[in-house]
């Protein structure tokens, strides 16, 4: 990890007990990220919104749930990738479906990782540990300074 | 006949005809002059005058029996010298009002010289010349005018046409007093029939009669368009001859067209001779211009035709041409109504049974509605047929034929119609006996959908006149040049393969039929895609569910999952009785997740379209073994494969799944201290074998716990499980259900057998080549 890195998370999670798993995860895990939630796909790109005018840091990663109200996981994920300053954004998408063509929907618009969560609390956990340790620890991520 | 180049020329060339000179050595009654005889009928008189002067130009050589002066005595002397100073000024007056220009009139009757009869006089103009003609007057004539109202009346009664012709004989023959008289009607093809007939109650019935177009050749019909009555009291009686023969000026026979005497053709009298009739009246039936038939009366010895009845048959006879065009249409609507009727029964029958064999099997049928011996449809990829037909392969034969007709390619009017279906189509000899006649409508063009009905050879159904086998002709005093025995031999060559032709109302109801059956399968279409589009919404309005179901309802349940979890982490709750809730909760959860994801399985397997392929059921079968190796290894299964599986055409990743469930369940439900598994496919040698085309019966057999009969069906039910939720591994519950659908999908079929305690075999189908040997 080095100083460039972004300390910021960002997951876009409809379900409070899923957003707290992740948080749950985080502070297990001793990360020291700052974890900011949007609770619907609109909050999401309105918090893209404003790291693109610098009112917020770019998050280092972003955790995506599909099924997410109003503006849906999917839509967003295509408006993402279709905005040249967010291309490079690594995405990781959280989803209840195992859906062979959610998969290749998501790989196919730009996704970097796809992962099903899992009903069973240690395991859903365990996942996220996962994430965690491969996406903010292991991988080197696109630079962060915009 | 022979054509005019080896044609001898008439004996006459050079000269004017007479029947009497020339008649009997002609051969070839098409070319004679038959409306220029150069004679008349014995029993009167003629006079040609000039139409300026009224002298006498030519006269009939009987002059002296009738006016009581030979013929030369009279040539160039005034009409005046014959009937009177007064008579001449009658006739000039009549000249001058009536419109008598081939239009004989009677003008008056008068004594002449000191004949004990008087003559009645007629007169009418023709090229140039007035023609004068007399006979002796009738006496005590009855009031005909009153006769042929009552007959008028009683003749428009007539419902048919039949019972019309029936009636007009019956009331001419009422009037005349003849022996004979019929209806004949002409067909198109000018060959005639007796539609219609009174008789002496002695004579044979000719009624249905048919007789060759030779019988009434063309210069004979050409004469009865122009003229209502033809009377020839005495078909055997002598000819006179007119004196000169031709006009002293201009050298021209006269044109006797509209004379009631003029000589009849000697082929004809002789004609009347061999029937074995004396005397004949013979009148014109006008339709439309075109003539229609002819009343023919017929009496077996000599006669007189009084001017009077003379009239009155004309008068019938024009009454007969008004009202037959009438009773015609009142007949075709009441067939048209018949069979209108008969077809919206058919259609409404149709309509319940959702099927069209009703056509041909309902009571009554096609067959019922219209006049014709035979009717077939196709329809549903076979035929339907009823009454006289043409085999199946000769229906395929004619049908593929009529696709390529272009009058099956109207757009309005799309239909085949045939008298002579021989002359079209190449295989038509063959079926001329049952299908000469042919109407033909298509249903569809893309499934060759049609309705046919038949009509067989009419030379089968007509009872012909002077059938040779039934008796033979006596030769005419002339050799056998014309009767009707040779005229017989030539008409039979030219109706073979012939029917009796469509009429335009039959034509017009099977096209309405046509639409009827359109219309009927455009609203079964419309109902169809209607279901259709309901089943599509229903059917995506499901998976949509089963989407909901399987991933929202995961949601919560992880939001249970978790705090199940918390809970357990809490000290407080890590003890006893609140620990078994707990783990029991979070039991359920696992459970419910399971669930949900068989669910969605299920509905995905659904969805997906299969990939259909050769496939080797044994890599098939090697790869399911792989995957469920890891509970193989947790209990030891021995499993046997007594001989390799075939090749069958279907999804490999089916196949496999189908395979993965079965060895899974057969895996699971033992409780044997040695566990076997067999899978293999059926019928073993020496069984029976299967139908050609059938599909492999594949099984996989367990010695296991087995399954009680009435269980049977209950364990293809989806998450129906026979045990206790942890019992035998737990599970879902949805394994059979996902083969069920699987096979199904392959249009196969799943079965077990199976006893408790010893053991389940499931059977199973891949029928997926199934539309290569249906």
């Amino acid at each position: 990890m080095t100083s460039e890195q972004s300390r910021f998370l960002l997951v876009v999670e409809d379900s409070d007990e899923d957003f707290e798993t992740v948080l749950d995860a985080a502070r297990r895990t001793g990360l020291k990220h700052e974890i900011r939630r949007a609770a619907t796909g609109d909050d999401f790109l309105r918090l893209l919104g404003d790291w693109e005018c610098g009112r917020l840091p770019k998050p280092a990663l972003v955790l995506l749930d599909l099924n997410t109200p109003g503006t849906d996981g999917r839509d967003a994920l295509r408006i993402i990738r279709q905005n040249e300053r967010l291309r490079t954004l690594p995405l990781v998408i959280l989803s209840t479906s195992a859906n062979p063509r959610d998969v290749e929907f998501c790989y196919a618009a730009g996704a970097n990782a796809y992962h099903t969560k899992p009903v069973d609390y240690p395991a859903h956990l365990q996942m996220l540990h996962e994430i965690f340790d491969y996406w903010l620890h292991r991988v080197t991520l696109p630079p962060s300074s915009r | 006949m022979t054509t005019p180049s080896i044609e001898p020329p008439p004996p006459w060339a050079g000269g004017a005809y007479s029947i009497k000179r020339h008649g009997v050595s002609l051969t070839n009654c098409d070319s004679e002059p038959v409306q220029m005889p150069g004679c008349i009928q014995a029993h009167g008189a003629l006079l040609v005058l000039r139409m300026s002067d009224l002298v006498i130009l030519q006269v009939s050589e009987n002059a002296r029996a009738f006016l009581g002066a030979a013929p030369e005595a009279l040539l160039g002397k005034s009409i005046g010298d014959v009937v009177s100073a007064d008579g001449a000024r009658r006739l000039r007056d009549f000249l001058g009002t009536e419109p008598i220009d081939r239009n004989p009139i009677y003008v008056f009757t008068q004594p002449i010289a000191d004949a004990a009869v008087p003559l009645d006089f007629f007169v009418h103009t023709i090229e140039g010349v007035v023609l004068l003609e007399c006979e002796p007057a009738s006496r005590d004539t009855p009031d005909y005018y009153a006769l042929v109202k009552k007959s008028v009346a009683r003749m428009q009664a007539a419902p048919t046409v039949a019972e019309f012709c029936r009636a007009a004989t019956a009331e001419i023959r009422g009037l005349t007093g003849l022996d004979r008289v019929m209806v004949y009607r002409f067909h198109a093809d000018f060959h005639g029939e007796v539609v219609g007939e009174s008789k002496r109650d002695d004579l044979e019935p000719w009624l249905g009669f048919h007789y060759p177009a030779e019988d009434i050749p063309q210069p004979a019909r050409e004469i009865f368009k122009k003229i209502w009555g033809r009377p020839l009291p005495n078909a055997a009686g002598p000819l006179v001859e007119m004196v000169p023969l031709t006009h002293p000026d201009t050298g021209r026979p006269v044109t006797m067209t509209h004379c009631a005497l003029r000589g009849a053709s000697a082929m004809y009298t002789e004609y009347l001779q061999n029937m074995g009739v004396a005397a004949s009246l013979t009148l014109s039936i006008l339709c439309d211009g075109e003539l229609w038939g002819l009343i023919a009366c017929h009496h077996l010895t000599p006669t007189h035709f009084p001017y009077q009845v003379r009239a009155a048959c004309e008068f019938m006879a024009q009454v007969v041409s008004l009202q037959l065009r009438g009773a015609e249409q009142r007949e075709a609507l009441a067939y048209r109504l018949r069979m209108e009727e008969i077809h919206n029964r058919l259609i409404a029958q149709a309509a319940l049974d959702a099927g069209l064999s009703s056509l041909t099997t309902a009571s009554p049928n096609l067959l019922a509605a219209m006049d014709a011996k035979g009717a077939a449809v196709f329809h549903s990829d076979r035929w339907w047929r009823v009454g006289e037909t043409p085999a199946d392969g000769q229906l395929d034969e004619l049908k593929d034929w009529l696709a390529q007709r272009p009058e099956f390619r109207s757009a309005t009017r799309p239909a085949y119609v045939t008298d002579a279906l021989a002359r079209d189509f190449p295989g038509g000899a063959a079926l001329a006996e049952v299908a000469s006649g042919v109407l033909a409508v298509p249903l569809s063009r893309r499934n060759g959908n049609v309705v046919l009905w038949f009509r067989p050879e009419t030379f089968q159904t007509v009872k012909w006149a002077g059938d040779p086998t039934a008796k033979p002709m006596v030769p005419g005093p002339h050799g056998s040049r014309l009767t009707p025995r040779k005229s017989f031999e030539l008409f039979t060559e030219s109706v073979r393969q012939r029917s009796l032709p469509w009429e335009p109302v039959e034509i017009e109801a099977a096209l309405r039929l046509r639409l009827l059956i359109l219309e009927l399968v455009v609203s079964r279409n419309e109902q169809l895609t209607e279901m259709n589009a309901d089943l599509t919404r229903s059917n995506e309005e499901l998976d949509a569910f089963a989407y909901v179901a399987s991933h929202d309802l995961k949601e919560p349940l992880r939001g249970i999952s978790k705090y199940a979890h918390l809970l357990l982490e809490d000290a407080a709750m890590a003890e006893g009785v609140n620990r078994q809730r707990v783990d029991g909760l979070m039991r359920l959860t696992r459970r419910m997740d399971s669930q949900l994801d068989s669910l969605l399985h299920f509905s995905r397997v659904g969805r997906a379209t299969l990939q259909f392929q050769s496939v080797d059921l044994n890599e098939v079968l090697a790869e399911a073994l792989e995957i469920v190796a890891a509970r193989r290894q947790e209990i030891p299964t021995e499993i046997t494969i007594p001989r390799s599986l075939p090749t069958v055409t279907c999804d490999r990743m089916r196949a496999r799944e189908i395979f993965m469930n079965l060895l899974a369940n057969a895996l699971k439900y033992n409780d044997k201290p040695r566990r076997e598994i067999e899978i293999g496919c059926m019928p073993v040698e020496g069984e029976k074998a299967p139908a050609a085309g059938a599909s492999p019966v594949l099984y996989v057999r367990d010695n296991g716990i087995g399954i009680e009969p009435r269980h049977f069906d209950l364990v293809f039910k989806m998450f129906k499980r026979l045990h206790g939720r942890d019992e035998f591994g737990g599970g879902s519950g949805a394994g059979l259900s996902i083969v069920q659908k699987l096979v199904e999908q392959h249009r196969g079929s799943v079965w077990v057998e199976s006893a408790p305690g010893a053991g389940s075999t499931f059977y199973f189908t891949l029928t997926a080549d199934r539309s290569e040997n249906p």
